[in-house]
């Protein structure tokens, strides 16, 4: 029997980007929030520092930061007709746990989504006509980018994000993005460097006629006090960035930028090494009444709450919906359901430079957004007529992440061990770029979430059953953005050698195993539709009004950018129709 | 256990073996500091040569160390003993089926009993791994990259292959509190300077970094981490070769 502890106004499962952001706006709104958090309490200044944080072993490869399997996983196959088995060790993505989530081993590429990306559905049906959309559950997203820029604006501030602005109010801009949408102001500060390899990636892609720009950044580069008034400081291009903590106070992190600035907050309080097994809901269904737990000491206990918002990892708030009842799961034989419906992932492509010994890479030199880059084959930045397939991505050359255990570059043909392996490794350590490819997902109505019928988890509950291939359009769509990344690598000078990846080729299933990238998207879709959406615009679940649903479980369908930008401008668009207007008046704020 | 020596073990490759594994002056300064007469951790003296034999395959010596002269098979004798070996981020609740290979890890082992077993089956015959010679060591470690002609029971080839090739990888290029990398010897042969931290005035030059490998227990002074077991005869960096 669960112990009922004294209800709270708002109760946030989880503390990553979007659970702190909610209970600081929250808080500062006179609501009482309590905040559950599976993992361990931990900060920038007391648990990220150097040297200790720059061993690969430890947090890359043992992934120290991340989730751990035992407790949290899901199982996995590429189709119906298979059976799915449980993800027993972490590989393609990498939840994150403890304060902070994945926030704390992100990259810091901070990205927003084109105007068009929010409209996909309207825009490619109005520009190519609705058939080009066939066999996808492509929709729009129900809101708008200028309805979302002053949130998108605010978590620029919020981050300090670094880059150059190419559309500020309409007017383009030199040296930027040419096709973002119109920013209300500037980047807060000034972009990163760029190493040699990006510096001939920029000079090569305008030669080709393209509009190469600095990767907007949150790897910070000057000292900044953020929205809130906490202080970052400016990167040092340490080279561990993804999937470590920064000790330097340079990577926007969810407790450097919100945590330390709520955490003596009255009304905020935050609850460690507590697993939330459900959402509760009223006898008539039509609302939620808190969360069950386990709290730290094992105990089962009940938080009632007026308010609860699910702020976990996008798969995990899918999982937390469908073991708690709400909504409705998608039932891929009929279409109908939304909970689970439109999962999608990423589309990851590229092309590796193998450069002449006159070319220091030194990729051990690196953050996680130091990238040089182009839109030119994003979203709808490019004609598709006759293309046969919809989206596109960025590209993009990185140096983010040249630490050896990972990071053994070998040209084309190379063996994969032995002399001739260590020889090339040798050769081209210092002396290579990767130029990414980072494609969009659509979403397709065989991809999706459910629960799985075998298998459970340590606390006995089913796990989550995900069932996912890179759809026909994608594989397209990859093989042609990666087409172009190749294109522009065998123009860069002193070039000996130009390899290429794509998880998406043609013949080749999604596999779980080698990472691409932990950007899991979808399964409790935002939308004006109740029929093929989880939560109205406002990111309010149709079915109980006092459930606000945060993260990229969101998105209808993958965009060509990095999540966190997008989600976080969702964020605070939620949590400015909470202050202003539900929390006065509850009730749904859009007729089902 | 009296005049044990972890070097000597492994010196039992056969004549085609290690290149001789030169003993060193220890500088000791944590309890990994020199592994050498302290017994193994996980591994009998068999797997170790093994491992070594196979290691040694996958990273042969040339102008910088084999994997086992950088202390590779003193890495894995650690990480099996320890929370990885054990099975730490390992999702181990059945069933167990077989997979699709997209699904990954699907044998009932934890790392530490797939190799344990999967060696134990490997050198159930009369042949031992270290008794070939290099051609016939390269052929062995070939087919079992490709999971041919074995038949291992519950452990597959290419998952015994993978795990272990994971560990070298690991071994020579993690840093070396570990127990591999000794000297920062697969660090040295890339050019990764480890634990320096600070590049903001570098990162935009078209140049090589100066410094030589710097590890988070560093001695200072000197071009080695506090865990390395073997002596360093010249001075330093990047050139500098085995005595062995």
């Amino acid at each position: 029997m669960a112990t009922e502890l004294p209800k709270t106004d708002v109760v946030i499962v989880g503390a990553g980007w979007t659970g702190l952001a909610a209970a600081k706006e929250l808080a500062d709104a006179g609501q009482r929030c309590v905040v559950i958090e599976r993992g361990d309490w931990r900060h920038d200044a007391t648990n990220f520092g150097a040297p200790e944080e720059h061993d690969e072993l430890k947090y890359a490869r043992r992934k120290e930061h991340m989730i751990d399997t035992p407790t949290k996983t899901l199982s996995f196959r590429n189709n119906s007709d298979q059976t799915a088995l449980p993800m027993r060790r972490l590989g393609s993505f990498l939840p994150g746990k403890g304060l902070g989530g994945a926030g704390i081993h992100w990259n810091g590429q901070l990205w927003r989504p084109l105007p068009s990306d929010l409209q996909m559905r309207s825009h490619y049906a109005e520009r190519y006509g609705e058939s080009i959309l066939d066999g996808m559950n492509v929709q729009d997203w129900g809101v708008t980018y200028d309805e979302l820029e002053p949130h998108l604006d605010f978590f620029d501030r919020v981050c300090g994000t670094a880059g150059v602005a190419g559309n500020l109010n309409g007017e383009t801009q030199e040296g930027g993005n040419p096709f973002e949408g119109p920013r209300s102001a500037d980047y807060p500060n000034p972009p990163m460097k760029a190493s040699p390899p990006l510096q001939m990636f920029r000079d090569t892609a305008a030669q080709m006629g393209y509009n190469p720009f600095h990767m907007p950044s949150a790897n910070v580069t000057k000292a900044y006090e953020n929205a809130y008034g906490a202080q970052l400081h400016p990167c040092t291009y340490c080279g561990f960035c993804e999937r470590f903590g920064c000790g330097y106070f340079a990577k926007a992190d969810p407790i450097i930028c919100i945590y330390d600035v709520v955490k003596d907050h009255e009304n905020f309080e935050l609850r460690m090494n507590s697993q939330v097994l459900r959402v509760e809901k009223s006898a008539d269904g039509k609302t939620a009444t808190g969360v069950t737990y386990i709290d730290e000491n094992g105990q089962e206990v009940f938080q009632p709450a007026d308010t609860v918002c699910l702020n976990a990892y996008a798969l995990w708030n899918v999982h937390l919906m469908l073991v708690s009842g709400l909504g409705t799961p998608y039932d891929p034989e009929t279409g109908e359901g939304t909970v689970g419906r439109n999962y999608a992932y990423q589309t990851i492509a590229a092309a590796s430079v193998f450069f002449d010994e006159n070319v220091w890479s030194n990729p051990f030199m690196g953050a996680g957004a130091l990238g040089m880059t182009i839109d030119d084959f994003n979203g709808d930045n490019f004609d598709h007529t006759d293309l046969g397939f919809v989206g596109g991505g960025y590209i993009s050359a990185n140096q983010t992440n040249g630490r050896p255990i990972n990071y053994q570059p070998t040209p084309p043909d190379t063996p994969s061990w032995g002399a001739e392996w260590k020889q090339a490794v040798r050769e081209s350590y210092l002396h290579h770029v990767g130029i990414v490819c980072h494609g969009s997902s659509v979403a397709v109505p065989e991809n999706y979430l459910d629960l799985d019928p075998t298998y459970k988890d340590a606390y006995g509950q089913p796990l989550l059953r995900m069932t996912f291939d890179f759809p026909e359009n994608d594989r397209k769509m990859s093989a042609y953005v990666l087409s172009k990344a190749e294109e522009i690598a065998r123009n860069m000078d002193n070039v000996r050698a130009v390899g290429t990846v794509n998880r998406a080729a043609e013949g080749e299933s999604y596999s779980v195993v080698p990472y691409q990238t932990t950007h899991n998207t979808g399964g409790a879709v935002i939308g004006t539709d109740p029929a093929t959406s989880v939560v109205n615009r406002y990111g309010q679940m149709w079915d109980h009004h006092n459930v606000f649903v945060f993260g990229a479980c969101l998105f209808p369908q993958n965009l060509g950018y990095n999540p966190t930008g997008p989600l976080m401008g969702l964020a605070y668009w939620t949590l400015d129709h909470m202050k202003n207007d539900y929390l006065q008046n509850p009730r749904p704020l859009m007729d089902a | 256990m009296p005049n044990f020596s972890r070097r000597a073990v492994l010196m039992q490759l056969g004549a085609s073996g290690l290149a001789a594994l030169t003993p060193g002056a220890s500088l000791a300064q944590n309890r990994y500091a020199d592994l050498d007469t302290q017994p193994w951790s996980f591994l009998d003296g068999n797997e170790a040569r093994f491992l070594a034999s196979m290691a040694d395959v996958l990273i042969p010596e040339d102008d910088f160390p084999s994997a086992s002269q950088a202390g590779v098979v003193d890495f894995i004798d650690l990480q099996l003993a320890g929370p990885y070996g054990k099975g730490a981020g390992l999702f181990l609740e059945g069933p167990f089926r077989d997979g699709a290979p997209e699904q990954g890890w699907q044998v009932d082992h934890t790392p530490a009993t797939l190799i344990r077993t999967g060696i134990a089956r490997l050198e159930s015959g009369d042949t031992r791994l270290v008794d070939l010679d290099a051609s016939e060591r390269e052929d062995f470690v070939t087919r079992l990259s490709e999971g041919e002609d074995f038949d291992l029971g519950d452990v597959p080839a290419t998952t015994l292959f993978d795990e272990i090739w994971s560990l070298v990888k690991e071994g020579y290029f993690s840093d070396p509190i570990y127990g591999g990398n000794k000297d920062y010897a697969g660090w040295r042969m890339v050019g990764f300077p480890g634990a320096h931290a600070y590049y903001a005035d570098l990162v935009d030059k078209n140049a090589p970094f100066p410094a030589p490998p710097r590890g988070i227990a560093h001695v200072p002074g000197s071009s080695r981490s506090a865990s390395t077991s073997r002596a360093l005869t010249g001075s330093d960096a990047d050139t500098q070769q085995e005595e062995g």
